[in-house]
Order: C-alpha cells, then sequence, then structure tokens
C-alpha cells in the first residue's frame, strides 16, 4: 500500500518526474503518428494485392504457359477448396494508340471477366462494369468490336489531390497490341517472316485497384484473344490460375492441398503432349507470389522500425536521469523505510512500479495526442495543400489516396509496451542504488 | 580558469554528465546518417541521368524526328559550351532471349563511339569496359551480323542473399547469344491512316550493360542507330534522330547553356529544316536535372519529412540535458553559494552553466558527427553484416535503384545538425543556470 501512496505522490509531486513524462509522450506520439501512417500504407497494399491475386496461384513465369489447366480446374472446384478459379494468360505487348506514334511496353492479362471477379476485386475495381463484369469487353459504342480494359493512368490523370477525371461512359478509342506469340517449343510463331502478332482492341473500360503497376501499365483482354495473341500450338495453354479458397480453408493449408493436388495432376499427365511444359508450374500463396512488390514495403516498415528504437534509447537515458534524481533526493524516504522494515525487494518494486507509472501515463498521453493528431491529419494536409502548396506526397507521383489514419490497436500495445520497457531500463540502474542505500548512513545526524 | 576547473570536477564527479553527452551524440549521429543517405540517393540519382543520357538532352516533338542532326551536331560541337554531342534514337520494344523468355525493354540506337564520349557507357560495359579503344556493336567473327548491349538485370537477377550478379555466368551464358528485337512505330498509309508497323531486328549480344543503376540495367537494350533507323522508319533516306544528348564542357553552367542551345538550334531548324516557329518551340531542350525535376522534388521532401521526425525526438535531448542540469543545479547548492558569497555575479553563475551545456553540446556534437561520419562511410559493410548476421537483405537495387548505398557524407547537414545540437544543449542548460543564479548563499550555507 505504502507503495502505491509514495508512487502516486512522487508522480503528482515531483515535477522533474513530469519532464521523464513529457519526454516518454513526445517519443510515443511520434512513433505512433509515423507508424500508424506506414503500417496503414503496408497493410493497404498488401490487401490491394491480395486482392488483385486471390488466395493462391498455380503458375509458371514463363510466357510459354502450360497445357490442361482445364482439367484442374475442374479437379479443383471438386475438390470443396475453393469458392473461384480463374485462368489467366499473362504476356507482354507493345501498345499503340490512334494518337501517339510511338509503342511502349504493358503488361498484357487475359482473363475470363465473371470468373475472374469471383477470384479477385476485379469487378469492383472496374470503372463502369462493377455490376456487370460480363460485360466488360463490350464497348458500348459498338458491341461488335472486341474490347479491352486499360489501367486508369491510360485514360486519365489524377489530379493533385490524386482524384481521376470519370467519364459517363467509355469513349470511342482504339488500342494495337504487338506480341511475340509462343508455341508449346518456346519457339516464335512464324520465325523466318516475321514473328509478332498485332491486333486492335477497343476502350471498353478501365480497371483502378491502387497498385501503381497495374494502373499504368496493363491491359486487360478476354482469356481467349489474349491466347491468340500470345499463343499458339494444339491445346489451349495459361499462365496461371488464380484461386479463392472457401473462407473455412486456411491459406496455408489450402495451399498445401493445392500443391498435392497439383502434383498428382502432373503425375497422371506424364506422357501426355507437351506434358514437360506443367513441370514449370508453383503453387504459390498470394503473399509468396507477390513477394518482391510487397517485401521492399514491409523492410521499409523494418527499418523504421529500427531507427525509432536507437532514438528510443535517449528516452532511456531520460528516465534514467530523472530516476536518479529521485533516489538522491529521497535517500532519507529510503532510509525510513528500510529502516521500518521495508524489505530491498519492497524498495526495488517501489522505484520500478514508479518507472512502470512514468511509461503508463507518458504512453497514454503520447497515444492521446497521436490518436488526435492522426484523426485530423488528412485535414491538416489538405489545408497545409491549399494555404502553403505542402502535400505529404505529390498525389501525381504516388498512387497513395488518403494517408491512412486507421490506429491499430496491436500497434499501439506494442508501442505502449516499448515505452514502459524503456522506463523500467531506465529506473533499473537507481532503483537497485536505492535498494543498496544502508538507512544507518542516510539518516545520521550529520545528514538529517 | 574557475569555470573550467569546475567543469572539469563536475564531468570527472558526476559520470552522468556523459550520458547527455551520449545523448546528443546519438541523435547527431543518427540525424547525419539519414540526411546523408538522402542527400546521396538524390546525387546518385542526378548522377546516374547524367551518366545515362548525359548533361542536356534534345527531344523532337512526338511524331517528328530530326534530320540532318550530323551537321547540328558539329555547330553544337565548335559552340564554346558543348564537349560532345551524339545523336541517339529510342523506342519501346519486346526482348524475347529465349524460350518463354520475354522482357519488356527500353531500346536505344546510338552511335557507340560518340555516345562513349558523351554518357558513360563505356564504363559500364562488362566486357568492353576493361578493353582498350572506343566501345562496338561488332559481332566477333561475324562482321555481317548486328550486335547489341543489354542490360545485366534484363538477362538474369541478381542473387537472393547478398544482391549481386554473377557477371562471370551471365557473360558466358549470354555473350554472343542471339536474342530478337521487337519495337513499333504507327505509320501513315496512302489514304492518311495510322497504320500500325512493327519491326523485329534479330541480334547477338556482344556485351552486357552494368551501370548500377537498376532501372538503367533491368531496361536498357543498346543497338547501331542505323539498324534501329532501319527498322524503325524505313521510308527515312537520310539519317533520323529523336534524341540529341549533349555534354558539356566542364565548369559550363547547365541550365544557361540550354538557352543558347536552344538559340542555337532556333538558327538552325529555321534555316536548315524549313521547322515553323510551333515545331521550333516543341522541340524540348532540359538538363538532364530539369527531367528528374518532379522525382527530385519528392525524394527532398521525404528527406525532410524524415529529418522533421528525427528533429522531433531528438528535442528529448534538450529535455534531458535540463533534467541533468536542474539536478547539478540542486547537488551543488553549496558551490554555487560558496562562488556567490566571494562576489561571482549572476551572469557568472548563469555562464558557469550555459557555457557547461555549451560544452556538452559541443562534445556531443562532435563525438556525434564523428559517429555518424562512420556509420554512412561503412554503411554498406554494416548492411552486409546485418545481412550476413540476421539474414536480412535491407538494401535491394531492384527496390532502392542502385547496387551500393550511397555514404558521400552531407557536411551541410551535419554542420547545421550540429549546430542545433548545440544550441539543444543550450537551451537545456538555460533554465537550470538561471535557477542556480537565483540561489541565495545565506539560505544553503546557514547550517554550515
Amino acid at each position: 500500500m505504502y507503495r502505491l501512496i509514495l508512487i502516486t505522490r512522487y508522480l503528482l509531486k515531483r515535477r522533474i518526474t513530469h519532464f521523464a513524462i513529457a519526454a516518454v509522450a513526445l517519443c510515443v506520439f511520434t512513433v505512433v503518428v509515423v507508424m500508424t501512417v506506414m503500417i496503414g500504407l503496408v497493410g493497404g497494399f498488401k490487401e490491394k494485392n491480395h486482392a488483385f491475386v486471390g488466395d493462391c496461384v498455380v503458375g509458371t513465369e514463363s510466357l510459354v504457359g502450360f497445357p490442361y489447366y482445364e482439367e484442374f480446374m475442374t479437379l479443383v472446384e471438386h475438390s470443396g477448396l475453393v469458392q473461384g478459379v480463374s485462368p489467366v494468360v499473362k504476356s507482354y505487348a507493345l501498345y499503340g494508340t490512334e494518337i501517339t506514334d510511338n509503342y511502349d511496353n504493358v503488361e498484357i492479362v487475359g482473363v475470363d471477366p465473371v470468373r475472374h471477379s469471383q477470384v479477385t476485386n476485379f469487378a469492383q475495381t472496374l470503372d463502369f462494369n462493377g455490376h456487370q463484369p460480363q460485360k466488360a469487353f463490350v464497348p458500348t459504342y459498338d458491341a461488335n468490336l472486341p474490347g479491352c480494359i486499360l489501367g486508369i493512368n491510360r485514360v486519365s490523370r489524377p489530379d493533385p489531390r490524386g482524384q481521376y477525371v470519370h467519364y459517363d461512359a467509355p469513349f470511342r478509342a482504339s488500342v494495337t497490341l504487338m506480341c511475340f506469340p509462343l508455341n508449346a517449343m518456346g519457339a516464335l510463331v512464324g520465325a523466318g517472316t516475321n514473328p509478332t502478332v498485332t491486333k486492335r482492341f477497343y476502350y471498353s473500360d478501365d480497371i483502378h485497384t491502387g497498385i501503381a503497376a497495374v494502373d499504368f501499365g496493363y491491359v486487360f483482354l478476354p482469356l481467349d484473344q489474349a491466347q491468340l495473341l500470345c499463343m499458339s500450338g494444339q491445346e489451349k495453354r495459361i499462365n496461371a490460375l488464380y484461386l479463392k479458397f472457401r473462407p473455412n480453408v486456411g491459406l496455408q493449408e489450402g495451399c498445401r492441398q493445392i500443391a498435392e493436388l497439383w502434383r498428382q495432376f502432373q503425375a497422371d499427365k506424364a506422357g501426355a503432349p507437351n506434358s514437360f511444359l506443367l513441370e514449370g508450374v508453383n503453387v504459390q500463396s498470394w503473399k509468396e507470389y507477390r513477394r518482391a512488390v510487397v517485401a521492399p514495403m514491409e523492410h521499409e516498415q523494418l527499418m523504421l522500425s529500427m531507427m525509432f528504437t536507437l532514438v528510443g534509447i535517449t528516452t532511456v537515458f531520460i528516465v534514467f536521469v530523472v530516476f536518479y534524481m529521485v533516489v538522491n533526493s529521497k535517500k532519507k524516504d529510503i532510509g525510513v523505510l528500510k529502516s521500518v522494515g521495508a524489505s530491498n525487494t519492497g524498495v526495488l518494486s517501489l522505484f520500478q512500479g514508479f518507472a512502470f507509472g512514468v511509461g503508463l501515463v507518458g504512453s497514454c498521453v503520447g497515444i492521446f495526442f497521436g490518436w488526435l493528431f492522426l484523426t485530423r491529419i488528412n485535414q491538416i494536409e489538405q489545408f497545409c495543400y491549399k494555404h502553403f502548396g505542402i502535400q505529404l506526397w505529390d498525389r501525381t507521383v504516388y498512387v497513395i489516396g488518403a494517408i491512412p489514419n486507421q490506429v491499430d490497436p496491436s500497434a499501439l500495445a506494442v508501442i505502449m509496451s516499448c515505452a514502459i520497457l524503456a522506463c523500467l531500463i531506465g529506473a533499473l540502474v537507481p532503483s537497485y542504488l536505492a535498494v543498496r542505500l544502508r538507512p544507518v548512513e542516510t539518516l545520521h545526524a550529520g545528514r538529517m | 580558469m574557475l569555470k573550467l576547473f569546475l567543469w572539469l570536477k563536475y564531468v570527472r564527479r558526476r559520470r552522468i554528465m556523459l550520458l547527455s553527452v551520449v545523448a546528443v551524440a546519438v541523435s547527431v549521429a543518427l540525424l547525419i546518417a539519414v540526411a546523408s543517405l538522402f542527400t546521396g540517393f538524390i546525387a546518385a540519382f542526378e548522377h546516374s541521368a547524367v551518366e545515362a543520357i548525359g548533361d542536356i538532352v534534345m527531344r523532337a516533338p512526338d511524331g517528328v524526328r530530326f534530320e540532318k542532326y550530323p551537321q547540328f551536331i558539329q555547330r553544337l560541337e565548335q559552340s564554346n559550351l558543348v564537349e560532345a554531342a551524339t545523336a541517339s534514337l529510342t523506342a519501346e520494344g519486346l526482348l524475347r532471349i529465349e524460350g518463354g523468355n520475354v522482357r519488356p525493354v527500353a531500346i536505344w540506337g546510338i552511335e557507340p563511339q560518340s555516345s562513349a564520349r558523351v554518357i558513360g557507357l563505356k564504363d559500364a560495359l562488362i566486357c568492353q569496359g576493361k578493353a582498350a579503344g572506343e566501345p562496338s556493336f561488332a559481332v566477333p567473327d561475324a562482321p555481317q551480323e548486328t550486335g547489341g548491349f543489354v542490360g545485366i538485370a534484363v538477362l538474369t537477377k541478381p542473387d537472393e542473399q547478398t544482391d549481386q550478379y554473377d557477371k562471370e555466368a551471365v557473360c558466358k551464358e549470354m555473350l554472343n547469344k542471339r536474342v530478337v528485337l521487337m519495337a513499333g512505330t504507327m505509320e501513315l498509309d496512302a489514304k492518311g491512316e495510322r497504320i500500325p508497323h512493327r519491326s523485329t531486328i534479330p541480334f547477338r549480344i556482344v556485351d552486357i550493360v552494368f551501370a548500377g543503376t537498376y532501372l538503367l540495367d533491368s531496361s536498357l537494350v543498346y543497338v547501331p542507330l542505323d539498324v534501329l533507323q532501319k527498322e524503325l522508319y524505313p521510308r527515312e533516306t537520310s539519317p533520323v534522330a529523336t534524341s540529341i544528348n549533349i555534354k558539356l564542357k566542364p565548369g559550363t553552367d547547365p541550365d544557361r547553356a540550354v538557352e543558347q542551345i536552344r538559340a542555337l538550334w532556333r538558327t538552325f531548324a529555321t534555316n536548315e529544316l524549313n521547322w515553323g516557329p510551333m515545331a521550333v518551340g516543341l522541340t524540348t531542350i532540359r538538363t538532364s536535372r530539369q527531367m528528374q525535376r518532379l522525382y527530385i522534388a519528392e525524394f527532398e521532401k521525404q528527406k525532410h519529412v524524415l529529418e522533421v521526425t528525427f528533429g522531433v525526438i531528438s528535442f528529448s535531448v534538450v529535455v534531458l540535458v535540463f533534467c541533468i542540469f536542474h539536478m547539478m543545479v540542486k547537488l551543488k547548492q553549496k558551490d554555487i553559494a560558496i562562488v556567490k558569497s566571494c562576489g561571482a555575479a549572476n551572469s557568472s553563475v548563469i555562464g558557469l552553466f550555459v557555457g557547461f551545456g555549451v560544452s556538452i553540446g559541443v562534445a556531443g556534437s562532435g563525438l556525434g558527427a564523428a559517429l555518424g561520419y562512420a556509420i554512412t562511410r561503412n554503411i554498406n559493410e554494416i548492411e552486409g553484416w546485418i545481412s550476413i548476421l540476421f539474414g536480412l537483405k535491407l538494401w535491394r537495387s531492384s527496390v532502392y535503384m542502385f547496387s551500393h548505398i550511397p555514404n558521400q557524407v552531407d557536411w551541410n547537414s551535419a554542420l547545421l545538425f550540429a549546430a542545433l545540437a548545440m544550441a539543444a544543449a543550450t537551451v537545456g542548460a538555460l533554465l537550470p543556470a538561471v535557477a542556480a543564479a537565483r540561489t541565495r548563499p545565506v539560505e544553503v550555507l546557514r547550517h554550515e
């Protein structure tokens, strides 16, 4: 009981303690704000990538692709593991328009829009046909023309606030795509003459995923058109199957079972024409499949955390100094306590409890002000942009909408724990010095 | 003299003073390292642009090409501004390396000898960079065939753990390999309609480009200018180019040179090419820095955001110094009273403590600057050790563009942070110094 009374008294009466609380609060505030924004960006980016490819991908890096995918799709659909499967053709093409002389590179993705919408957020990201993805490749101005879906940056540019101009309906525009069609052996079709295929498509919709590479450089085509453009041969081929698991199927377990199904399927197909193409196919979870794009952002987050840990050392120093002062000025209290029977453990827990209190109050104050700042961070940015032309991110350069400001309770718990731990570490040596004090020395007349 | 004596005594007797030096040093070191990394990154970005495209680039308007460029280059080189200039033809394309391995690339048609005088081409070539003489597209033992240079990251991936390329292996596998390049342009047919024109250029890889900048290494393919021109614009009868890359004489201000080159171009295009004012005006002439301005502005903004964030946290250094000085003033009241009773003025007492604060700031800043220097200069080794010890590769060229972390110390920022740290230490010492000056000897010394 005496410990609680003393801790409360020290917290309220010792003004120097307030500096330690202020230092802890300052650090916690900064860390909460920066990490919330970072976690929001990384989490949002991961979520967008997850939504873009579904839960699991059975695919190959080779643009030659693999055959017999329809049989495997049937197998997977009957396994009870998935709620949707979407075959995908992925390749590169040269992209030309009616208004420019030059062609640029794009990544073309051939999909069945209905199937793809069952597996990914494809329909939700369409500008015009979100509610009827089956019509996504049908130009409204002429239903007989072959349609294509363009990344939104190919038809519109974001304003400085990141907003795109949206039209009521797709305007009439054609694009020309040139590809290297590959046969099952990986050889160019028509080699010796001109081994390329050129086809014109018409703008039927655009897609806004929030993933820069997709919004800038992707063109979606009907699956059969993409197969014609990029592949040739007896068996139809694709480059990947995107899968969405049923809600009761875990990611790792689902991927493991699909991998097992694939091994069996591959074994069954041994000896079939071009079955060697099945060998280069991997089964990956969305995390593995998109690791190359997601991992750098996770590293950024890690590096920022490491830097804040270094800065947090200063907080440990401040707590150390404050507690050193408190112990020095409270020698008589400690002497009295020990002379009336307080144990060494009791004195140690008194100062560690005090440190806990400093950490708790400091981190609560820091979190409160951090939360207050975060709830207004977008308004503050808008105000700064309106009056001073300052933006945290130029939205014409970065594919970032509003600044993420959703506080993550688990991150708060970690930050608070770290702040309290820093206080406990900072108070450790002064607490030990307090424990070693001898009442006879602190209470003798000369010192009184 | 008395001040110095007391400072030394305090430092010797009160080791806790060293904590403030350490805290100041940690903050200064961290800020210097962060600022240097960003400044180095921006400098490397600018340098890589100059190395890749020259000091100044002239671009023809869309759909128009520079004719008679050899004469214009001659005029440029005769001026007192330009050391060398070269023409280039650029396009995006697809490179089929083998089987299903097709990569999107940026094609540069160049004259290797003249290009080597303008851009850092020779140093970037793995094989010819070491050999004497100028770079060449000549295919050994097959002079009739077309040769080309390909970026190393187009052909292979770096090691997952070390992020290093196995140059020997890639040279062994890829040199002299026959690959096919595809590019496209729009042509006007007899009816005046734009029709796609596709070009395929088979060539042998005669060297591999390793510029150390991922953006270039992962996309560049160099082929002979005349070959690319013949394929892209077969109807052109005289040499044409889309860009003229210029290297300025040492000491020439690029921004002023742009204006003078613009005047030269206006005269040449009007008199020799019969271009109208509109076409002349649409020709872009910009320094490589101007071309990267948007990105550099964003990098600089991110640098400032990080500096402000760490600066706010480093404010806790002020709190720390305050706490330590407050403690010292409390503990040394008798010293102060004796000094004052011997006739020392209040200003002397303030001077004693503020001077001590400044000394702490100087020592901390000096130590921090040394630490920041050591960290920055050895950042690649530190990153290497982190990779070995924790298996965590923090820096990848595919993410941060460059194969090495910039390690040049930004001395301007270092001086600024050192000065700010000294100011922070002084501010932290100020209030306790005033409190010390207000000490009344009669109250402190009465028990004696």
